[in-house]
């Protein structure tokens, strides 16, 4: 196995004395947060395929349910769904860790082409790169799964009183999740290496200023695409709120618009993300850091979106499954009365998934963490001369910190009415017809239900976040001298 | 009593200066028993070949390094032994720095940058203020350009911007490193006639950090750094003096 391993990267990343030692990239910075990404997804899926087996096999064994197959379909759909939720974010955040990484080589990169490299061959090493962080994220996302799943198997074992007596760990299919990470997060290294086909040997040379904002022309297809999901998707939406007012089949329409238009919505972050990181930016005020700051998080709209737009798909799960949630008592209890141990099974329902949701969440954090980090690095020689025309230490790291809090607080808004949208949606499609004993009069339109308790986790572990967030960015870039500004590179 | 900065004439001055990096036998003594003062009103000229200290001498005259040994002070301040706050609040208000690139903040359009250091200082600029900048835009003909991002000014351009920013608070000194290093000879001309008016016409002491024969002639006075210690100063000096005084130098060395 070993030797097979040692093959394949061989195969990918040659080792030669021009190369150095083949495995001394890993050690740049942004490779280990690229692995942790993959690990906590590839973890995340195969603990969810040891969570679906184990309920099916907990449910086989048990004589009075038996041959009920429904639940056990239906838990192995959300941990597809789920999966496929935390692999997306995962992708997203490698891509971009990927293109802020080729941001800070390019100087290597055109020195390389300088002396003959082709371009297509200098994006293929960085792909193979993504390739190898992809292996050794799914194989330690692999064990660490596992043996969670052992843990919860023998929790399990003492909290349940009949468990499946012949169940193992060993499913074919947890290999899923595991592959499914290896080869997104080698697409995602390759989608995220595109830049480098535009590096020019020239980019060697000459100090040139850097460029302020990314160029976005070539992407006019793309944000064509996104205009229409997003159009079609909100129709859908809409259809599914007006049907949903006769019978519950509106929710189908609906769910349909809602991947429609969130997918809308995701691919066109770099369109949406500005407007609202914009706004934001106003807040901070005027003061020289606020502006810094705000100024900053607009220098690659682009990076910028893609590393708020994990934070919002996390967020907007949570708060609509808590929306959806607070909106179907709404509707169920203006349809009639309802007694109350009825919403437990809908409470339990919605708390676990909110949890598995947040999953999400926390590979976009680790995204985020990363990327603030990589930002200070590759702009040591900007906080340099900041310091030496008069920034003091301590308003470098306000300016760093209020770089976070402005993605932050962008994404977690925008999390917030989306979900709360979505959730409305939800709700409103599937149950606007109800009717409910004593009174039979269907429900109707309702205002959204937003239950405060899961909006203050949120907004809570937001906050956490955006401190965690900022610590090592601080750190590395209150420790910038201001000689640093007039050193040559 | 001790005779101050000011009462010498001077802007900033060192006093036994020396700077060592490393320890040992593999320490370097970047300088050694540095003596010197910067003349109010006067454009000086620091030069020496790569290695004689020139930048190191700067980088402490200006406040951004710390001597191993010796005094030094900005206007009557003594700035050996200020904290790092005090240090940064100094600069932004009484030096100016024009370095040779990378002078302007890329997130920030031309005025922004110009006015950088009093939005540091959380504060706008006063009426009288107000009126040297403008003059400063005018004279360094920038108005056209105030809303354009760095990456959008040509190189002179850009140098221009550095110049106005490092004026606009009448600093103490301006501190000077390589300003025309990365600038054709037109714009670098011109760089160099702006700073040399700016001293003329306006009394701003300016300290000039080059090893170009050429840019150094515009300067009223030229100091000469070899091996850690000053070993010359002229009064002002033509290009080809200069040039001559080098080689003669790198000859004998």
């Amino acid at each position: 196995m070993t030797g097979l391993a040692a093959a394949a990267l061989d195969s990918v990343v040659p080792q030669t004395s021009a190369t150095g030692h083949r495995l001394a990239w890993l050690r740049e910075r942004g490779m280990g947060a690229s692995i942790l990404v993959a690990a906590l997804a590839a973890a995340f899926g195969v603990i969810l395929v040891e969570v679906t087996a184990y309920i099916g096999a907990l449910l086989q064994s048990d004589p009075f349910l038996g041959d009920s197959g429904t639940l056990a379909i239906v838990t192995a759909i959300l941990s597809f769904l789920l999966t496929g939720v935390a692999m997306y974010v995962a992708a997203v955040v490698t891509a971009n860790t990927f293109a802020t990484i080729i941001a800070g080589r390019t100087r290597r990169i055109a020195l390389m082409r300088l002396i003959g490299a082709s371009a297509r061959s200098q994006r293929a090493e960085v792909t193979g790169q993504g390739f190898v962080v992809g292996l050794i994220g799914a194989a330690t996302g692999l064990a660490i799964g596992l043996g969670i799943s052992w843990l919860g198997m023998l929790v399990g074992a003492q909290l349940l009183q009949r468990t499946p007596e012949s169940f193992s760990l060993a499913q074919p299919y947890i290999l899923l999740p595991a592959v499914g990470v290896a080869l997104t997060t080698w697409l995602a290294a390759h989608i995220g290496s595109r830049r480098v086909l535009t590096v020019t040997p020239l980019q060697a040379l000459g100090g040139s200023v850097e460029r302020t904002r990314d160029e976005v022309a070539s992407l006019r297809g793309k944000h064509i695409g996104s205009l229409v999901l997003l159009i079609v998707g909100v129709a859908l939406l809409a259809g599914g709120v007006v049907i949903g007012l006769i019978a519950p089949y509106g929710v189908i329409v609906a769910f349909v618009g809602g991947v429609l238009s969130f997918t809308g919505l995701v691919t066109g972050a770099d369109l949406v993300m500005p407007l609202v990181l914009r706004l934001v930016g106003r807040m901070f005020g005027r003061s020289a850091t606020a502006r810094l700051a705000a100024e900053n998080a607009l220098r690659y709209p682009e990076r910028s979106s893609r590393m708020a737009i994990g934070v919002v798909m996390g967020v907007a799960l949570v708060t609509m499954f808590a929306v959806a949630l607070e909106s179907c008592k709404k509707l169920l209890l203006s349809g009639g009365d309802v007694p109350a141990e009825f919403f437990a099974p809908m409470d339990a329902f919605a708390n676990v998934m909110m949890v598995l949701v947040a999953v999400s969440a926390v590979i976009a954090a680790v995204g985020l963490v990363n990327l603030l980090t990589i930002g200070v690095v590759q702009r040591r020689r900007e906080l340099g001369l900041l310091r030496a025309i008069g920034l003091t230490g301590g308003q470098v790291r306000r300016m760093v910190l209020l770089e976070a809090v402005h993605i932050t607080v962008a994404a977690t808004a925008t999390g917030l009415v989306l979900g709360t949208a979505y959730g409305w949606v939800a709700a409103q499609s599937l149950l606007g017809a109800v009717t409910m004993p004593p009174d039979f009069q269907p429900a109707g339109f309702i205002l959204p239900a937003v239950p405060w308790i899961p909006v203050v986790v949120i907004v809570a572990a937001t906050a956490l976040l955006t401190v965690i967030a900022a610590v090592a960015p601080t750190r590395l870039a209150t420790r910038v001298a201001p000689v640093e500004a007039l050193a040559a590179d | 009593m001790e005779i101050t900065t000011s009462d010498l004439g001077l802007a900033a001055r060192v006093q036994h200066l020396s700077k060592s990096y490393g320890a040992g036998d593999a320490g370097v003594r970047a300088l050694d028993g540095v003596s010197v003062g910067i003349r109010r009103g006067q454009f000086t000229a620091i030069m020496g070949p790569s290695g004689s200290g020139k930048s190191t001498l700067m980088h402490i005259m200006a406040g951004l390094d710390a001597p191993t040994q010796g005094r030094a002070w900005i206007g009557d301040t003594e700035i050996t032994g200020l904290s790092d706050v005090e240090m940064t609040v100094l600069r932004r208000r009484r030096v100016g720095f024009i370095f040779q690139a990378f002078n302007l903040v890329p997130t920030l359009d031309a005025i922004g940058n110009i006015l950088l250091p009093f939005e540091l200082d959380g504060r706008r600029p006063s009426a009288i203020e107000r009126a040297r900048i403008d003059g400063l835009v005018e004279r360094l003909g920038l108005a056209s350009r105030l809303n354009h991002r760095p990456h959008e000014l040509s190189g002179g351009q850009q140098q221009r911007v550095a110049i106005a920013r490092a004026l606009a608070t009448a600093p103490d000194l301006v501190f000077a490193d390589e300003p025309t290093g990365n600038l054709d000879s037109r714009s670098g001309r011109e760089v160099l006639e702006l700073l040399a008016s700016a001293s003329r016409d306006h009394g701003q002491s300016i300290a000039m950090v080059t090893h170009d024969a050429i840019a150094a002639s515009h300067a009223d006075r030229v100091l000469f750094l070899g091996d850690g210690r000053i070993t010359a100063d002229h009064p002002q000096q033509s290009a080809e003096q200069i040039a001559a005084y080098m080689l003669a130098a790198e000859v004998a060395a």
